[in-house]
């Protein structure tokens, strides 16, 4: 993708030069790692009500809300900014060069449990509900990442580890930009390639991408090690089709092709958990079942829906895809699933967005009257004598559903235009086109009107004070 | 990276995590005071579900004397971050007994704190858990 009359962030006097100025990204990192400290101070210290506290406010409401902005509008952005990979280049100082991330772990499995195990125990313990357990997990989020940094040579932890860095490769694939070269011969005459070994100035991919062969957004931090190591400054982050990089072809994986199906289903089941129908679920495992532990409960419930089921759909549609199209019945189920499985992305982004947009309209103004607090707590009178808990929503209340309901069906028709495209490519017969795509479509269908149905349903915030209470 | 180095780092992250743990008290941490105070509440609907409400007081002394004169207010937060409190005054029924209008804005787990003041002077804090439903 070579780009010279599109639109470059990076050519531009502001925000570009400071983006890919040598101390650019550590300068937003350090705002994030001070967002970061304070958010461990008050989630330690402050009032150990979720509603009241910046910890679990700025968390669960703000970051989610942000994530999802800047990912439909710039792109990578937390990823660039993340203060956890802030001890980066300080590992790097204080260990000797790390060994290589061992092979059979260079997949996208342990991000996938990591998601995984990361949903489950935001339900299991109400994280959401706990500024403690919040802080909590920003320190083993920096603990880990700097043990793996520091163990390891590269960045394994952001590329195959870190489950919020696999939620945001994957959406960021719908971003509209992309880091790409400028032209080609510099790179092609290019000796040391800066770009992904490093210079004196900067880092080289953290992530081992090699800027003349990106052609995705996937598994791209954004970091912009890139553009700051290039001696010829011939990287650039020119607009682009959303979601483009949904339809070119990449190498066949299962664990790729799994992580997308399985954001699509743990979206949904993460709605889900919200809605009166999981109680009657969790009341007939418990007094029917005889399961007494809500955590083994939880785990039947999430397994099902974000391991099993996910698992079931991609390989029993990946097998009708082939059943359905004579010519494809050579073609291995890996290929045919790795294809059409980038097609969730866009589908799965609109449910993400209609629920984190929800928190975040309803929600997103409680940091007016949340961060008086924490000052008033301090002795400080400078934003009032007393908070001011009458803010109300970002949007009139009788929007949200509406603007849900569009997100997930502007999702859901992206989602059908990418799978369109897929089937096209392999042949010219529209009809063989048609009929591979069907269980995939089908499967798409079948995900909005359960989304949309738990949507309409009314939230209910339970699970902080124990399941029948 | 040495293991004494690896020790050395996680000493400091566990050294900084304690440092942390002893939770200074914060005033928005309304601890609950002024044990002599006994109050009952009840909510109307009950069981509650979503929408306008009535919560009703009955103040008690430690002798099991009604308390006249007092004034209350109640703040209802959900458990989760990003809610805002539905807030109340009271009107002082009579017979030691006060109501506050309410709204339940959604279903799921409040977590209702009542400040009051006794015609003393006295101040005090209560806490009330409760679940409301949908439907």
């Amino acid at each position: 993708m070579e780009n010279h009359r599109r639109f470059d962030l990076l050519a531009t006097s502001f925000p570009g030069r400071l983006l890919s100025w040598q101390w650019g990204r550590l300068s937003f990192q350090i705002i994030l790692l001070i967002l970061a400290i304070f958010i461990i101070y008050d989630g330690f210290t402050g009032p150990q009500l979720a509603a009241a506290n910046n910890a679990t406010l700025l968390v669960w409401v703000h970051y989610r809300g942000f994530v999802i902005l800047s990912l439909l509008l710039i792109g990578n952005v937390f990823c660039f900014a993340c203060p956890f990979t802030i001890t980066r280049s300080l590992a790097k100082k204080v260990s000797s060069h790390g060994r290589r991330f061992p092979n059979v772990l260079r997949n996208k499995w342990v991000s996938v449990a990591g998601l995984f195990i990361l949903f489950w125990l935001y339900e299991w313990l109400d994280l959401w509900a706990s500024p403690w357990l919040t802080a909590w997990l920003l320190i083993t989020y920096f603990f880990l990442s700097f043990a793996l940094e520091a163990i390891f040579h590269e960045s394994p932890f952001c590329k195959y580890v870190c489950p919020i860095g696999a939620f945001n490769f994957t959406y960021s694939t719908i971003s509209p930009f992309q880091i790409t070269k400028r032209d080609s011969p510099t790179c092609r005459t290019c000796e040391n390639k800066e770009c992904v070994t490093g210079s004196s100035e900067s880092l080289g991919c953290g992530t081992e991408l090699y800027v003349p062969v990106i052609d995705s957004n996937m598994d791209c931090t954004f970091c912009l090690d890139c553009a700051r190591a290039c001696p010829y400054s011939n990287v650039s982050l020119p607009a682009r089709t959303p979601a483009i990089d949904l339809t070119t072809s990449r190498p066949p994986r299962w664990d790729l092709a799994f992580l997308f199906i399985t954001l699509t289903f743990m979206g949904v089941m993460n709605a889900f958990g919200m809605v009166a129908p999981i109680y009657r679920l969790h009341e007939w495992l418990a007094i029917d079942l005889k399961i007494q532990s809500e955590g083994v409960r939880l785990l039947l419930i999430f397994g099902m829906g974000n391991i099993i089921l996910p698992m079931i759909v991609l390989v029993l549609a990946a097998w009708a895809s082939r059943l359905l199209n004579p010519r494809a019945s050579a073609v291995k189920l890996k290929n045919i699933a790795s294809r059409y499985a980038p097609g969730f992305v866009p589908l799965g982004f609109g449910i993400w967005m209609a629920h984190y947009g929800f928190h975040f309209v309803i929600g997103g103004l409680a940091i007016i009257p949340v961060f008086q607090s924490f000052v008033l707590d301090h002795n400080l009178t400078i934003l009032g004598d007393s908070p001011n808990w009458d803010v109300g929503f970002m949007l009139p209340s009788s929007w949200i559903f509406p603007l849900q309901v569009a997100v997930v069906l502007i999702g859901f028709a992206v989602s059908l235009y990418v799978i369109g495209r897929v089937s096209l490519q392999n042949t010219t017969n529209p009809q063989y086109a048609f009929q591979e795509l069907l269980p995939w479509a089908i499967t798409l269908v079948m995900l909005t009107i359960i989304s949309l149905s738990i949507f309409n349903l009314p939230m209910e915030m339970r699970g902080a004070l124990g399941f029948g209470t | 990276m040495r293991p004494s180095r690896i020790h050395k780092v996680i000493s400091i992250y566990l050294i900084i995590g304690a440092v942390f743990l002893p939770a200074c008290a914060r005033a928005s941490q309304g601890e609950e005071t002024a044990a002599d105070v006994n109050i009952e509440l009840t909510v109307d609907p009950s069981p509650a579900t979503i929408g306008e409400a009535t919560l009703y007081f009955e103040l008690r002394d430690a002798q099991g004397q009604r308390i006249e004169g007092a004034s209350l207010s109640a703040k209802g937060d959900m458990s989760h971050a990003g809610m805002m409190p539905v807030l109340g005054d009271s009107e002082e029924i009579g017979d030691g007994k006060y109501s506050i209008p309410f709204e339940w804005t959604m279903a799921g787990d409040w977590i209702l704190t009542v400040t009051g003041e006794l015609p003393d002077g006295q101040s005090f804090i209560r806490t009330f858990e409760l679940t409301v439903s949908s439907e």
